[in-house]
């Protein structure tokens, strides 16, 4: 499988990167940012909307920081995964990405930066002809939305990225740079809810590091992952939780898997202070549930994957408990 | 009517010498900018012990030794692991040495058809330069990302566990794996010298 | 200069480093004239000599015809592949590790549509393209072609019509990749779109537009491609059946998902021949079909099997890609090479069949089963392939092991618009036996009887015949049940867990080699044959045309070879790729290389043995008859010092002659019976599985875990228990696959969904259970040293065991396949909806007290044990056929004994029809019986 031709530009610092990003704005040549690949590529063998130029973000200095407080986006999975710095939450999580050969290429930037994936979308060229396109890959033809039919103005592709659950359920904050400067936000506001926009990362801007608070040391999480093999698979369902322990009102409870975009389920847990007892976990869990709304567009079907966000939850919650 | 837009595949990408070295040798090739490193390595490099089982990520039969660290190389830039010390299959034996891990696969039945075997080696020898006692579940996490469609794994991760033995001084040196009695050669220090034709 | 792997000729011998590492180089090869790379032969090797013939060996099966050729050599001791090591050093060649000089690259354009007409194709554009070298459409390659004769359906390329999404339409090669895909967005075909098939149960139905057409012989106006109808047996029996069991199973179609995608090398060579590279199971079907479709004479062609990357079934058919090759290289004058992306195999597909399958079992109050009923639907895709096959082998292998009382079998194969299927490892026998056995299991229930028990109460003994007439020999399956019941710890464990831990049994039965071969021409041409030639330097050279693809027949040849002639393996070399030099074999499929390779090796081998025992029987004044062959030596038996070495007597042998050649051939016996299909299933030999398998369902999700399986496989005599194993174990892997996982998804658009190995889920070593292999040794009487299949059979079991052990862990019974989490949580919700729990935790999990019958099924097996003992050992050598558990005299007739019992009623449509979909198919009639329609 051939990727399209493209250039690939191999900056060394993040202020090279910026130089080379506001270049190509301003020769009107659209490019993409690329990590470890194990995203870009299969789109770009497959075809799917590929740039004439990708910067690789590999050669940043000092972009591959790993320390307790800070993550710097070209972290790889499998460091990760094997750190003893890092949140146990996201060594758990990162060792539940993909398999151990990709995790030792799969970045944490490019993981949060993961393309929005829908088996309509993630096929070869070929294959997509065959359905005349869909909307996130149309070829300039405006097809409609093959999950949605009869709209040809949103894509709901499912987010499928392990870690921004359990980042956010530690309340990490990102750290964006680009052509105008820093930026910085918690990570539930870098998401935005379109299955094509994805995120809120501007042209030339690429998300550098990210930031965890002292509170989230003391933090005891959980995440929960739905898949048929315990390799490979995405998420079709991923539940992380965590709280600090003895306060029932620390508890941070994010999704990911089942929409367009990972979900902080800020309000739902304010309004289930009793989760501690076993009905009120329940009542949580279910409200979890009917609040998220699974398409069908992954392995399993979504009816499934929705009931499954309660057992994952109450899971999650029972874990941290560390009931069992 | 179906959509004919199509992706352009032509003109090539600029193309450059790629450098690094591979199975310790050094090598210098023309390869375009979007190149992935299977592809050099393959039609390039010629290191044809590399294998294309999806291209995809998903079945470990490219994996191949990136300053050590196992990579797929279909997911591999070549661009990003230019200058790197990359080693194949091909250069796991030492010299006239067949590996431990190598011999254990002949010896285990770790390779049927042998197609996932250069990926799995790859991934076994990454986890037995780290430790030569390894458990089950790091043999298995260290395999996870490779796909065996004959053998069911459990005489992969056979394979590796003697291999490890091996490496520990343990239990006996596998026989050579075409050959169930191994013959000495007839020129051996403690051989008698019989004409030809004459044993015994 | 370091890196990389050298032979060392001359280095220090035989040394392993302190470190682990051995010297390699040296050990392998013989130098000439010592007959071996040792002065000083082995002794004789007494325990890898049977007991007949006075070894060690023992033989609790009975004695076997070879006995007297086995000299302890390597036959039935763990071998390590004669190939593994180029397959460790990355010097194995696959497809597309084939790169000639000057070599193009082709890539094929495919269809964008499930099925359309073709109106017109412009190449002016594409060929115009610099880098393009040549460009070909279906017209270029106007004859069909197809694996089984009979059916021969496909072309190289479209011809008129696309049939499915992925059908080849035209291809370009060029030099590079990216200009052939270049080149391929260039052609323009103008379509017209027809309307789509996706739904096998709508392919029954009359359309106006069929996807093929057969002529005066096409089922009405349907999709129907072929339709089967037996009956046998006495159908009263089932009128008081104590206890019946009607499933109807939705299977879905899997994929062979070996790990090499298909890649082809096509080269003309300066004197115009065709050199074909490529990886196939079956290069002799490929050399003919490449004959028929490229117009020139066979032994014009010569195809070269590459090493194969896994086949599994999938590599058995000739490939349009195979012709695309050809043609390409014939047009542009260079070698052309094509490898498929991924998706391109799933679009090749040959798959198992999805189906639809209906099993109805009933047991009468003897706990025998006196009715088993199949309706099987299959889909067949787009073309034929081997389906013809897979619609009478998806009855008929469900007549074994088990007595039947009546057997009714309707089936029919028809045509979609999706990829095609095909043949894939236990052809045909894989779903009807996961519904015959979870059937079994329901039955037992209802009796309140031990499955285990109900199936040794009900087995066909060897040397025996099925109700559909196969003639069965060497039968392990009692063996191998009471193995895995006591390895198993079957007895304490069975209907006696906790909820969500479950046991299961399943059992299997399959073909070793089919009885016919696929073309009849020429005339009783051979299965198998294998040349043999030793010149003087001691050298075996084996010739045969048995494709290795990675089950390791090349090693199995080699060892048979090695057994008799008493060398050691590394003096035989097998050579097996080229059809211009091995002799024509048919290929590996239907599990037949090595009952009928390994036979035509032995013959061969058995020759040059007589040469070599006359020479020396000419320089020691001994008879043959009083010599034994020894490591490198043949010497007399009542005193081993007298003798001479392997070389003097080769020598002696080949005194005016020259190098010693000698052929041995195989060809089933005739067998079977007159009805129409009979040669359906007809094998010289079957194996018999037994399986338990233990899961862990999680009630919650419905996750379903194969945690430990045990594996029973009665191979007639393990050659080579390292391979038995491998192939037991592997099978494991694939029949896990698809009983929980693995699963073609068409959409509802009918696209495939997941054409890439990251949807279609192959289990990884994280979901691979702890399997015991454990190998039963019937020693056929046929079979090479007593051998039978390894390679499909244990496949079968593993998928009935798991669904059982799924019912002991949660008490709901599966009817379709995978059993994916959502399916099985479906199945826990409408349990725990029927019984009014609220949380599946609070589920039971079912339970067994013995009933009456119990007790009369245990001491019928215990009487059956000591009958098949005694017919194994051919001790008891009376006639037995199926029939006799329900009281007829096997020396008579049976039909002359009771009324009721007939073989093959006039099908009578309306009655066919109640069996379910495939029985439907004979509503309809044929054109040759319609009037005036066409
Ligand atoms: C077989 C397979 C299985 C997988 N399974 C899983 C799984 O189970 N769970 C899971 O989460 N993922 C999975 N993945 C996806 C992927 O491997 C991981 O998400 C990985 O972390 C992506 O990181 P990367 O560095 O390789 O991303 P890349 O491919 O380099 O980039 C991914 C995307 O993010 C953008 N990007 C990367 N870095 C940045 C940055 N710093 N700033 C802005 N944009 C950026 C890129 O432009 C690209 O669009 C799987 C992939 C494969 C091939
Ligand atoms: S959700 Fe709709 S628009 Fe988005 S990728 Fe899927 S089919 Fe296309
Ligand atoms: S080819 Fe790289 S993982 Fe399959
Ligand atoms: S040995 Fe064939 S895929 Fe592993």
């Amino acid at each position: 499988m051939l990727t399209p031709p493209f250039v690939l530009h191999r900056p060394k610092s993040v202020e090279e990167a910026c130089a080379i990003a506001a270049h190509l704005a301003s020769e009107g040549r659209p490019f993409d940012w690329v990590a470890g690949g194990t995203d870009l590529l299969p789109n770009y063998k497959w075809h799917l909307n590929p740039k004439g130029d990708v910067i690789s973000l590999a050669h940043v200095d000092g972009a591959d920081a790993l320390a307790s407080d800070r993550i710097g986006c070209m972290a790889r999975l499998h460091d990760v995964a094997t750190s003893e710095v890092v949140h146990p939450l996201l060594a758990a999580a990162a060792a539940k990405v993909a398999s151990s050969l990709i995790r030792r290429s799969a970045t944490i930037g490019g993981n949060l930066c993961l393309d929005t994936r829908c088996f309509w979308y993630n096929q070869s060229e070929d294959w997509r002809r065959s359905i005349e396109w869909c909307h996130k890959a149309d070829c300039g033809t405006g097809a409609d939305c093959r999950v949605i039919p009869n709209q040809n103005t949103l894509c709901v592709a499912t987010y499928q990225g392990d870690m921004a659950a359990a980042f956010m359920a530690l309340g990490a904050e990102v750290e964006l740079v680009g052509p105008n400067g820093e930026r910085r936000m918690p990570l539930e506001d870098f998401f935005e809810l379109d299955g094509m926009k994805k995120n809120v990362l501007q042209p030339g801007e690429f998300l550098l590091s990210v930031h965890l608070s002292e509170d989230a040391t003391s933090r005891v999480g959980a995440y929960h992952k739905l898949r048929v093999r315990e390799t490979w698979d995405f998420p079709e369902a991923g539940i992380a939780a965590s709280w600090i322990p003895g306060d029932a009102g620390s508890l941070r409870v994010a999704s990911t898997g089942l929409e367009s975009i990972p979900g902080l389920h800020a309000d739902l847990v304010d309004a289930h202070e009793d989760w501690t007892e076993k009905e009120g976990r329940k009542r949580l869990s279910k409200a979890l549930q009917k609040a998220i709304k699974p398409v069908n567009n992954t392995v399993l079907p979504p009816r499934y994957r929705r009931s499954m966000v309660s057992v994952l939850a109450s899971r999650a919650l029972r874990a941290i408990m560390q009931e069992d | 009517m179906v959509g004919e837009a199509r992706v352009p595949m032509l003109p090539h990408a600029p193309k450059t010498v790629w450098k690094a070295d591979v199975n310790d040798r050094a090598v210098a090739v023309l390869a375009p900018s979007n190149a992935v490193l299977l592809d050099v390595l393959r039609d390039n490099v010629g290191q044809l012990g590399v294998k294309r089982g999806c291209d995809l990520g998903t079945c470990g039969c490219c994996a191949v030794l990136v300053d050590g660290q196992p990579r797929l190389s279909c997911m591999t830039l070549a661009g990003d692991v230019e200058g790197c010390a990359i080693t194949t299959v091909e250069g796991l034996a030492d010299g006239h040495h067949l590996a431990p891990i190598q011999t254990c696969f002949a010896e285990h039945g770790g390779s049927q058809c042998g197609f996932c075997t250069p990926g799995f080696l790859i991934s076994a020898q990454a986890l037995l330069v780290q430790t030569s006692s390894p458990t089950l579940a790091e043999v298995n996490e260290a395999i996870e990302g490779n796909l065996c469609r004959c053998t069911g794994f459990q005489p992969i991760v056979e394979s590796v566990m003697a291999a490890a033995a091996l490496l520990r001084g343990e239990g006996e040196a596998p026989e050579p794996p075409t050959h169930p009695h191994a013959d000495p050669h007839p020129s051996g220090p403690d051989e008698p010298q019989l004409p030809p034709g004459h044993a015994r | 200069m370091s890196g990389g792997y050298r032979q060392q000729p001359g280095g220090a011998g035989g040394g392993v480093r302190k470190d682990g590492k051995r010297v390699a180089g040296k050990l392998r090869f013989t130098p000439p004239g010592a007959g071996g790379s040792r002065p000083v032969s082995d002794p004789r090797n007494l325990d890898g000599i049977p007991e007949s013939v006075g070894g060690n060996e023992p033989q609790p099966a009975g004695h076997h015809v070879h006995d007297r050729l086995r000299t302890g050599t390597t036959v039935g001791q763990a071998t390590a592949l004669v190939d593994a090591n180029a397959k460790i050093t990355g010097q194995a060649w696959y497809g597309d590790d084939v790169r000639l000089p000057n070599e193009i690259i082709g890539r094929i354009l495919r269809s964008p549509h499930h099925y359309a007409r073709i109106r017109s194709i412009d190449t002016s554009a594409a060929e115009a393209m610099p880098g393009v070298l040549a460009v070909a459409t279906g017209e270029d390659a106007p004859k069909t072609f197809g694996v089984l004769p009979v059916t021969k359906d496909e072309h190289a390329m479209a011809v008129e019509k696309v049939r499915h999404v992925g059908d080849l339409v035209a291809c370009v090669a060029a030099v590079d990749e990216a200009t052939a895909m270049e080149a391929l967005g260039a052609i323009v075909v103008d379509y017209e779109e027809l309307d789509p098939e996706f739904d096998p149960r709508k392919g029954l139905e009359d359309v106006d537009e069929p996807i093929h057409w057969r002529g005066k012989y096409h089922v009405g106006r349907t999709n129907v491609q072929k339709r089967v109808h037996q009956a046998f047996g006495d159908r009263s029996n089932i009128e008081n059946a104590a206890a019946s069991s009607r499933r109807a199973w939705r299977f879905e179609g899997v994929h062979h998902g070996f790990t090499e995608p298909h890649a082809v090398v096509a080269h003309w060579d300066a004197n115009g021949r065709l050199q074909l590279y490529t990886p196939q199971q079956v290069p002799h079907y490929t050399h003919r079909a490449l004959a028929t479709v490229l117009d020139v004479p066979m032994h014009q062609i010569n195809v070269i099997r590459t090493f194969v990357g896994g086949g599994f079934g999938g590599k058995s058919d000739p490939f349009p890609h195979e012709m695309c090759a050809a043609i390409l290289a014939r047009k542009s004058g260079r070698p052309v090479r094509i490898t498929f992306d991924r998706e391109e195999v799933y679009w090749i597909n040959r798959g198992r069949h999805p189906s639809y399958i209906e099993v109805k079992l009933d047991a009468d109050e003897d706990g025998r089963v006196a009715g088993l009923d199949v309706d099987a639907l299959i889909d067949g895709g787009a073309f034929a392939s081997f389906g013809h096959v897979t619609s009478y082998y998806n009855g008929v292998l469900a007549t074994a092991p088990y007595e039947l009382g009546s057997f009714h079998y309707t089936g029919a194969r028809v045509w979609t618009n999706k990829p095609a299927s095909g043949a894939m490892r236990g052809h045909g026998a894989v779903n009807t036996r996961c519904a015959v056995e979870v059937g079994l299991d329901d039955i037992a229930e209802q009796l309140a009887v031990d499955p285990i028990d109900l199936r040794l109460a009900n087995l066909l003994p060897p040397h025996s015949r099925t109700i559909s007439g196969f003639r069965i020999t060497s039968n392990g399956m009692r063996e191998a049940l009471r193995r895995v019941r006591e390895e198993s710890g079957w007895d304490q464990k069975f209907r006696n867990m906790p909820l969500g831990k479950g046991i299961g049994i399943g059992c299997g039965f399959f073909i070793s080699g089919s009885g016919l071969p696929i073309h009849w021409d020429p005339n009783r041409f051979p299965h198998a044959t294998v040349h043999i030639q030793v010149d003087m330097d001691g050298g075996v050279t084996v010739h045969t045309g048995a494709a290795d693809i990675g089950q390791g027949s090349t090693t199995a040849v080699a060892q048979v070879v090695s057994e008799v002639l008493a060398l050691p393996l590394d003096m035989i070399h097998v050579r097996s790729h080229e059809s211009d030099t091995s002799p024509v074999d048919l290929g590996s499929y239907s599990s037949r290389v090595t009952f009928m390779n390994c036979n035509a090796a032995i013959r061969a081998a058995m020759e040059i043995r007589e040469s070599l025992l006359n020479a020396a029987w000419d320089m020691l004044g001994y008879h043959p008859t009083t010599l034994v062959m020894v490591d490198r030596r043949i010497v007399y038996k009542h005193d081993p010092s007298v003798g001479v070495s392997y070389l003097q007597a080769l020598h002696k042998a080949q005194e005016d002659k020259g190098a010693l050649i000698a052929r041995g051939a195989y060809r089933s016996p005739p067998m079977g019976g007159v009805h129409k299909g009979a040669a359906a299933g007809l094998a010289p030999a079957y194996s018999f599985s037994a399986y338990v398998a233990e899961v862990d369902v999680d009630v919650e999700t419905g996750l379903v875990k194969c945690t430990r399986v045990w594996a029973a496989h009665d191979c007639g005599k393990a050659l080579n228990p390292l391979a038995v194993e491998g192939q037991i174990i592997g099978s494991c892997h694939m029949g896990l696959g698809q009983v929980l996982s693995e699963r073609m998804t068409y959409g509802r658009t009918g696209h495939l969904q997941n054409a890439n190995l990251l949807q279609y889920q192959i289990p990884s070593v994280h979901e691979m259970p702890h399997v015991t292999p454990i190998i039963v040794e019937s020693s056929d009487p046929e079979g090479p040293f007593g051998a039978k299949e390894a390679g499909e059979g244990p496949l079968l079991p593993i998928l009935p065991a798991v669904c059982n052990a799924v019912y002991d862990a949660i008490g709901v019974r599966p009817s379709s396949l995978p059993l994916s989490p959502d399916v099985v949580w479906g199945d826990i919700q409408k349990r725990m909806k029927s019984e009014g729990v609220e949380d599946p935790l609070d589920l039971e999990s079912p339970r067994l007290t013995h009933g009456p019958l119990q007790e009369k099924l245990a001491s019928r097996a215990e009487e059956h044990y000591g009958r098949d003992h005694a017919r194994q050992r051919t001790e008891d050598t009376s006639p037995y056929v199926n029939g006799v558990l329900f009281g007829f005299d096997p020396t008579r007739p049976i039909d002359e004994q009771l009324e009721g019992w007939a073989a093959i009623d006039d099908p009578d449509p309306e009655s066919m029809a109640e069996m379910g979909y495939a029985g439907r198919a004979w509503l309809k009639q044929e054109q040759r019986h319609m009037e005036g329609d066409d």
